[in-house]
């Protein structure tokens, strides 16, 4: 009996496998990854021999890491693997996924504040907006600007319409001192 | 006909554009960007069209018959509902063959502005006037009217009074102390009369503000008991837009915050307004030139302190907001000690707390030192036109162009006339306030009741025959949770609806309660539509487990008798005996009536739901639904609750949704659904010899109830 409790017993500097290498992430080779688009308009896979003529790609860390841990899934919603970092990809492989993230993530950037009116519970931000093209102007309402107008550093912030809708601002800093005078008052 | 139209605004690079998505009376879909049209496809060979919804995004395509699928139109997340409609449309089509394009699609815009009503509104809050809004109020204090106009003419009538005051100090002054002629009768009469004014002015004034603090009383609570009677007539997906929290800030805050409003402010606007005005004309017809002394600084004071009124009012909205995340963030951390020790992170809890701490503390001192500069320095250069009224006045009394009374009289008119000023300028602030009070408890009364009692609904008796027909549902237009459903459901039969999670099991059940109403086919309860039936009468006869029990702060009795208020001493035990609670409510002191809810004695999740048992079996429902019923419980407990479920659904009809399959086994019939369709039905058996769907659930369960 005492001796089953001594060979049961884990030498002294013994230490628990590494997370990552007691699960398996699922890490996609890239080299064995052949991203294309259909004719429809949606991205495709084909990996390790086996095509995926519907895939889409999630980011795992929106804000904190947007172009790493990448997770693509099927039509169904199965996860195929993790993309470690886009940058793995190359040329225009990497320009397909970056589209289609793109395309699954539409979040403008504000160049400028034009005007703030706190209407009834509401606050309406005159907006000048830029995504991937041209500049465009809009009005969002945001309402509980306590939790839809979001700090992300000291200096971006994120703004969450009513129709849900998302603008960043990726430095207040760069904001015309004009736009940064007619949002501060709802910045803490 | 006029075609189904979307309008959408990002092209397949996400770059803005102005595009529309048609489909036509000739089944006929096209994409037109930027007036190019780029994809021209007949509905006949699209085999579903579907919304797939992005983070700030979502696009529109369709699935062809041949496999293909296609992206037509991608849009940010204001076209994401209408999207949802338009691929309603082009399904109903492909379902049916009809092209219902008289639907409404695109959400109602404001004619005024252009911006689209926010989610559940029909007023648009960028235009909304404050007249039209004040209108309403008005409205609404209909009743109230005759107490606040008794209380703003007595207020009145007592300010009149304190005007006077002034008047015989000046005469006090001119007319008996100045040349040293008056008696002291007449000096003891007008100290008198001042004397009886202010008396007089006082007990109006309390008989004002009770009348006042009355009417304001009677009218918010009349405010609070229409807002919760409108809350209990909504339906559920009225209600789901907002969460428990909203409505119960709309409930008690709002209505708080509006009575405090006509009590604190509401009733000092006539009499603020009336002492301003009465003070600066008596001040005109006695000197209009040391009025405009007066004057002088009024415009430039109010300018300033309406600027130094937002910006204190910004200041301390975020000392509120620093002081609101601390609290949360105690909060949370207590309430999860138990996680923070277990984790060994209290330290980093200790930083964090004191990090927001600290910066409370900043902005908490930093809004006291502006204060305390800002208020003195505001008090002074607002009593500027006292100093010029002193100076030109002395000045003018040394000339004998002014007589000392009529100085006094009017340096005391002046604090008549800055005080109204200074609240007068805070006041828009709290106005609107009130204001955003007001609509937000407008919103609630005057949302539609989509699933009314009408005069029209009948009172249908419910023998348990129920019946699907070709019903869709989603909880959001462009996500359908439910597709197609149909099967007849025989009265006294059991079914079981089984599925993965996610498939719409509960919310098939949910519609057959009439929380909700579908958004395509009809359900029939005993031969009679769903939509055509009183749902407070449905309620009254359908009995219904859910696998969360709410059980509401009180005795078990009354627990018991909320299914049915009516029912006998004799009823509630027999109840408790079928649903196997008897025993265990007899084990604790006071039977029956111990007390239960959350400072009361606390049930386990058995104990909970045997009472949920008894509470749905009391009214003898004919048909019962029990959503995951059991599946909280332990096995032993379960087998328990199943040997009283058996001896109930005998000759009742029952519909169940249990995940653990062997529950259903004494089932009729199964339903599967999957993926919001229904996929197999038949018996147990028939469905494993199948080999489907069932199957494998069946099979992969056993996989993990197996022993290690």
């Amino acid at each position: 009996m005492q001796a089953n409790v001594q060979s049961a017993a884990k030498p002294d500097n013994y230490t628990a496998p590494e997370l990552s290498d007691a699960i398996d992430l699922g890490l996609i080779d890239p080299s064995a990854a052949r991203f294309g688009e259909t004719a429809g308009g949606f991205l495709e896979l084909t990996y390790k021999d086996k095509n995926y003529p519907r895939v889409s790609v999630r980011r795992t860390l929106p804000l904190g890491m947007p172009y790493e841990y990448l997770s693509i899934a099927d039509e169904e919603n199965h996860e195929i693997g993790i993309l470690r970092k886009l940058a793995d990809l190359d040329g225009d492989q990497r320009r397909l996924v970056e589209k289609e993230l793109e395309r699954r993530y539409y979040c403008p950037n504000v160049v400028e504040v034009r005007s703030v009116k706190d209407q009834l519970g509401y606050v309406y931000i005159d907006i000048s907006i830029q995504g991937t093209g041209d500049i465009t102007r809009r009005t969002c309402a945001i309402k509980d600007v306590n939790r839809n107008i979001r700090m992300l550093s000291d200096d971006s912030v994120i703004l969450f319409d009513v129709d849900g809708n998302r603008y960043m601002i990726p430095s207040l800093k760069a904001l015309s001192a004009k736009s940064r005078r007619r949002l501060e008052p709802y910045l803490f | 006909m006029r075609d189904a139209e979307l309008s959408f605004n990002l092209d397949s690079d996400m770059h803005p554009i102005k595009g529309v998505l048609r489909f036509n009376a000739d089944a006929m879909i096209t994409a037109i960007e930027n007036g190019s049209q780029t994809h021209l496809i007949s509905a006949s060979e699209v085999k579903e069209a579907e919304v797939l919804a992005g983070v700030g995004c979502g696009l529109a395509y369709v699935k062809m018959k041949d496999g293909r699928d296609i992206a037509l139109a991608r849009f940010d997340m204001s076209q994401l509902k209408p999207a949802g409609e338009w691929c309603k449309i082009v399904n109903h089509f492909i379902e049916t063959g009809h092209a219902a394009l008289d639907q409404e699609i695109e959400r109602p815009v404001c004619p005024k502005c252009g911006l689209t009503y926010p989610e559940g509104m029909r007023i648009c809050p960028f235009c909304y006037s404050k007249s039209s809004l004040m209108r309403r109020t008005f409205e609404v204090m209909r009743p109230f009217w005759p107490q606040i106009i008794t209380a703003e003419s007595a207020q009145t009538l007592s300010n009149i009074l304190f005007i006077l005051v002034p008047i015989f100090n000046r005469i006090l002054i001119d007319r008996y102390l100045t040349p040293r002629t008056g008696t002291f009768t007449q000096i003891a009469f007008l100290a008198g009369l001042c004397f009886l004014v202010r008396a007089v002015g006082e007990a109006i004034f309390i008989v004002t503000a009770r009348t006042y603090a009355k009417a304001a009383t009677l009218f918010c609570n009349a405010l609070r008991d229409q807002a919760y009677s409108k809350i209990q007539k909504l339906s559920m997906s009225a209600l789901a837009k907002r969460t428990p929290g909203d409505l119960i800030r709309r409930v008690m805050e709002d209505t708080t915050t509006l009575r405090e409003f006509m009590t604190d402010n509401g009733r000092w606007v006539v009499e603020q307004i009336t002492m301003f005005f009465a003070a600066l004309i008596i001040l005109l017809f006695t000197n209009p030139r040391l009025t405009l002394f007066v004057a002088l600084p009024v415009p430039i004071v109010a300018f300033a302190l309406s600027r130094f009124w937002r910006l204190i009012q910004i200041r301390y909205e975020r000392q509120w907001r620093k002081n609101s995340r601390c609290q949360s963030i105690l909060h949370d951390i207590i309430r999860g000690i138990r996680t923070v020790k277990a984790f060994g992170s209290e330290d980093r809890e200790i930083g964090k707390f004191a990090r927001v701490n600290r910066d409370l503390a900043k902005v908490s001192s930093d809004n006291e030192v502006l204060w305390s500069l800002l208020f003195p320095a505001l008090t002074f250069f607002t009593g500027i036109g006292e100093f010029l009224v002193l100076y030109v006045g002395g000045r003018s009394i040394l000339a004998g162009a002014l007589s000392l009374g009529l100085l006094v009289q009017f340096t005391m008119f002046i604090s008549y006339i800055y005080a109204p000023l200074r609240w007068l300028v805070s006041f828009p602030r709290m106005l609107a306030d009130a204001m955003t009070s007001l609509v937000k408890l407008f919103e609630i009364l005057d949302e539609e009741e989509d699933i009314a009692e009408t005069a029209e609904s009948l009172d249908v008796p419910v023998n348990g025959a129920v019946e699907y027909e070709g019903v869709s549902f989603g909880y959001k237009s462009y996500e359908p949770v439910l597709r197609e459903i149909g099967f007849t459901i025989e009265p006294g039969e059991m079914i079981g609806i089984v599925g993965r999670s996610g498939a719409g099991k509960s919310t098939l059940i949910n519609l057959m309660m009439r929380l909700y109403d579908p958004n395509t086919g009809r359900i029939r309860v005993s031969g009679a539509d769903l939509r055509s039936v009183s749902p407070r009468r449905l309620h009254e006869r359908i009995g219904v487990v859910f696998q969360d029990t709410f059980l509401f702060a009180g005795t078990i009795y009354d627990n018991i008798l909320y299914a049915k208020p009516d029912a006998t001493p004799a009823e509630v035990v027999a109840a408790c005996k079928a649903a196997n609670a008897h025993e265990f409510i007899m084990k604790t002191t006071d039977g029956y009536d111990t007390l239960i809810g959350e400072s009361g004695y606390s049930l386990s999740g058995g104990e909970r739901q045997r009472l949920a048992i008894a509470r749905a079996i009391i009214k003898n429902p004919q048909l019962l639904i029990l959503d995951e019923a059991t599946s909280s419980l332990d096995l032993e407990t379960e087998s328990v609750i199943q040997d009283s479920l058996n001896r109930l659904v005998h000759k009742r009809t029952t519909i169940a949704i249990a995940h653990r399959l062997s529950t259903l086994r004494a089932a009729n019939r199964l339903i599967v659904l999957e993926k919001g369709r229904v996929a197999e039905t038949g018996t147990h058996l028939e469905l494993l010899r199948k080999k489907g769907i069932y199957y494998k659930l069946v099979i992969a369960q056993r996989q993990t109830n197996k022993p290690a």
